[in-house]
């Protein structure tokens, strides 16, 4: 096992440092969205193989090299708020570069949808060390509720936003309270039977609509402006994917800050704390029931949100869109991007969203080549991609 | 009524049988690797496959006419066949994961489970499409209160005898001790001269051609199979085997026949049972966790600081 080494942040470095934090910064953030470029709008099989497999000697070559992975980390560490403008501007500008490609610009969205549902995840897994396989359910509750009240009773997207996320989470609690007295393996089995009890209503279900799903959801509106058209500014035109994707953006912002909020707070030390040691945490007076269930809940609070989102975006939901797998899914993007890492989480989310979908030359094969790319990933870099770092208390 | 009644006990132990089988081999290798085998359904559900393909290829050189043997001899090959691709996904993928904290083998193993599905209806012709499965056994046997299929006598008779054998092997034999140190204390049996490497690869093999035979007997008890069928095989073999207290080879048994007891009451007197099924098997699962947070009879560890 190799040890994580804190590097302290060294208050006085040379000026040399500055400007190679600088690049390293720049230089690594455009890199990064270059490759997704190239990724999303590749046509042929041989370029997204190829990107794949620099991708992973790069990953096995930083695995090699402790040292350089700790001088990149340092470099973000410094320049951080430089870091975070530079990739909220990406973030902001990139569908423009799409070409207007529709399709490149579904994967982002649905990549989006899937990076806060693994932030979701995180805050149990990560943070906690709760095995969770109902994040999918809470996530199908969400859009079913969101879904439910727009088709009956006209309900806004905004407002089904909110009230979806509310369900879930009332459905959160439902699940975290009786999980609460089971730990491990157990408790992974209660989040399962939780996950298929859900699937299976919805299946069987009158008003949910049976095996046939929810159809005709409307499209949101904002000031007027329907997301069925497109985005014009100053002449340039964004097909209408661009609103869903603004907001998919704006939704992955949220869990990213809450997930920064929470981790600085006293609750997200909790849960690092009974992540490492429940009976020493419980020993320093943490009540590590509440803290769990706050984690069930808060998980279910996001994935309500990233259920409206889905359920909106693609007008029509099914059970199918919320099975035991899609839970699995999701885990394995949080446990291959990082646990506890928050860009790792949706390194992962995006990663393995859109290569089965990248795959499709392979047709039939790639579901199988995903599962395969899975276990070599979880083999080469056993931390996940960007391994969770150690607490930095000295900010 | 008691016809019906007595055809729901007959359906009740079959299925109880055959969910016991897929049951042990989760219990098993959890009580010697402390490691959830989340693709154990999907190996074991290779069986009916291999089965299918070998009984082509016996027929072809035996002749038709010797279509027992040739059931067989190819349940046989599926059995051991299964047996040895449990050891073969061991030494390629769970060992590497022997050290890693609890959930990596987990997310690994569901990965492979996706693998083995996936190969499954890639490599077997029309492997996408369900495929009938002949039943192991033909007719039924008469008793005073009715008919019973010759399939449930055979499935319950050959899965207590199995059962019998594992425990007789585990309790009474030197390898069933060795197994049962290495399960206790990896490393004080290390001490003792025992190779955990060994111990594993066995628990591998049974566990896993115990699992086919299950397989098999699923297949032919639903007289047809798919590549898929593995997942719902996977999920009620594991929860059979957590009710019943992970580690616990009786408790793995109680748990099935729990759930195939829902099952059957659910199928046999709910209306619209079938649909709700599963929804009645998982709630029942939650209810018995949080009675019972560590299984039926699965000892309530009380940990020392």
């Amino acid at each position: 096992m190799e040890k994580v080494q804190v590097t302290p942040v060294r208050s006085e470095r040379v000026s040399s440092h500055v400007v190679a934090d600088f690049l390293i910064v720049l230089l690594l953030t455009f890199g990064a969205a270059l490759m997704l470029w190239v990724f999303l709008l590749a046509e042929s099989w041989v370029t997204v193989l190829g990107l794949l497999a620099l991708f992973a000697v790069a990953l096995v070559w930083v695995q090699r090299h402790p040292q350089i992975e700790h001088r990149i980390i340092d470099a973000f560490r410094v320049k951080r708020s430089m870091a975070v403008v530079v990739g909220t501007l990406i973030a902001l500008v990139f569908p423009w570069l799409l070409q207007g490609d529709t399709y490149a610009m579904h994967l982002l969205i649905i990549g989006n949808i899937y990076a806060v549902l693994a932030l979701a995840l995180n805050f149990q897994l990560g943070s906690a060390n709760i095995p969770n396989f109902a994040t999918g359910a809470s996530y199908g509750i969400g859009a079913y509720a969101s879904a439910l009240l727009a088709i009956h009773f006209g309900v806004s997207f905004w407002l089904g936003l909110l009230v979806a996320a509310m369900v879930a989470t009332t459905f959160g609690y439902l699940l975290g309270l009786p999980s609460m007295r089971t730990r491990d393996s157990y408790q992974a089995l209660v989040t399962i039977a939780f996950g298929i009890v859900v699937h299976q209503l919805l299946m069987n279900l009158e008003w949910t609509g049976g095996a046939n799903g929810l159809v005709g959801i409307p499209a949101p509106t904002l000031f007027g402006h329907s997301f069925n058209d497109p985005i014009e500014l100053f002449g340039y035109s964004l097909p209408s994917q661009g609103n869903f994707y603004y907001v998919s953006i704006a939704l992955v912002g949220i869990a990213i800050l809450s997930a920064k909020r929470l981790h600085n707070s006293r609750i997200g030390l909790a849960w690092n704390a009974l992540r490492d040691d429940e009976i020493a945490a419980r020993a320093c007076g943490i009540n590590v029931t509440w803290y769990k269930v706050q984690a069930f809940a808060v998980d279910a609070f996001l994935a309500g949100f990233a259920g409206t989102l889905y359920a909106f975006y693609v007008s029509f939901i099914s059970p199918d869109n919320f099975t035991f797998l899609v839970s699995v899914t999701i885990m394995t993007m949080v446990i291959a991007g990082g646990m506890d890492n928050t860009l790792g989480v949706i390194v992962g989310a995006l990663l393995l969203t859109m290569l089965p979908e990248k795959l499709r030359a392979f047709s039939d094969y790639r579901i199988l080549f995903y599962g395969v790319v899975v276990i070599l990933f979880l083999i080469i870099r056993p931390r996940g991609i960007f391994p969770q770092q150690v607490r930095n208390h000295e900010h | 009524m008691h016809d019906v009644l007595f055809q729901q006990l007959i359906n009740w132990l079959t299925l109880g049988c055959i969910y016991s089988l897929l049951a042990l081999g989760f219990s098993l290798l959890f009580g010697v690797l402390q490691v959830i085998h989340f693709s154990h359904g999907d190996v074991a559900l290779v069986a009916p496959f291999v089965a299918l393909a070998s009984i082509q290829i016996l027929a072809a050189s035996l002749g038709a006419n010797a279509s027992w043997l040739v059931l067989g001899l190819a349940c046989l090959v599926a059995i051991l066949a299964v047996g040895g691709l449990g050891v073969a996904l061991d030494k390629l993928v769970i060992s590497r994961f022997r050290d890693a904290p609890a959930m990596m083998p987990l997310v690994a193993t569901v990965a492979l489970g996706i693998v083995l599905r996936e190969l499954i209806r890639h490599l077997y012709p029309e492997g996408s499409s369900p495929h009938a499965f002949p039943a192991v056994a033909e007719g039924s046997v008469s008793t005073p209160f009715g008919a019973i299929p010759m399939i449930s006598v055979v499935s319950v008779l050959i899965s207590v005898g199995l059962v019998l054998l594992l425990l007789y092997v585990l309790h009474r034999t030197p390898a069933g001790m060795r197994l049962r140190a290495v399960s206790q204390d990896r490393e004080a049996a290390r001490l003792f001269a025992i190779a955990p490497g060994v111990v594993f690869r066995r628990a591998f093999f049974v566990a896993s051609a115990v699992g086919a035979v299950g397989g098999i007997f699923l297949a032919s008890y639903a007289g047809v199979v798919r590549f898929d069928f593995g997942i719902q095989a996977g999920l009620i073999g594991f929860s059979a085997a957590v009710v019943g207290g992970l580690g616990r080879l009786g408790g793995a048994i109680v748990g099935s026949l729990l759930i195939a007891a829902i099952e059957t009451i659910v199928q046999g007197y709910v209306p619209n049972g079938t649909s709700y099924r599963l929804v009645f098997v998982f709630a029942l699962v939650i209810v018995v966790l949080v009675f019972r947070p560590s299984g039926l009879f699965g000892a309530n560890r009380m940990e020392k600081v």
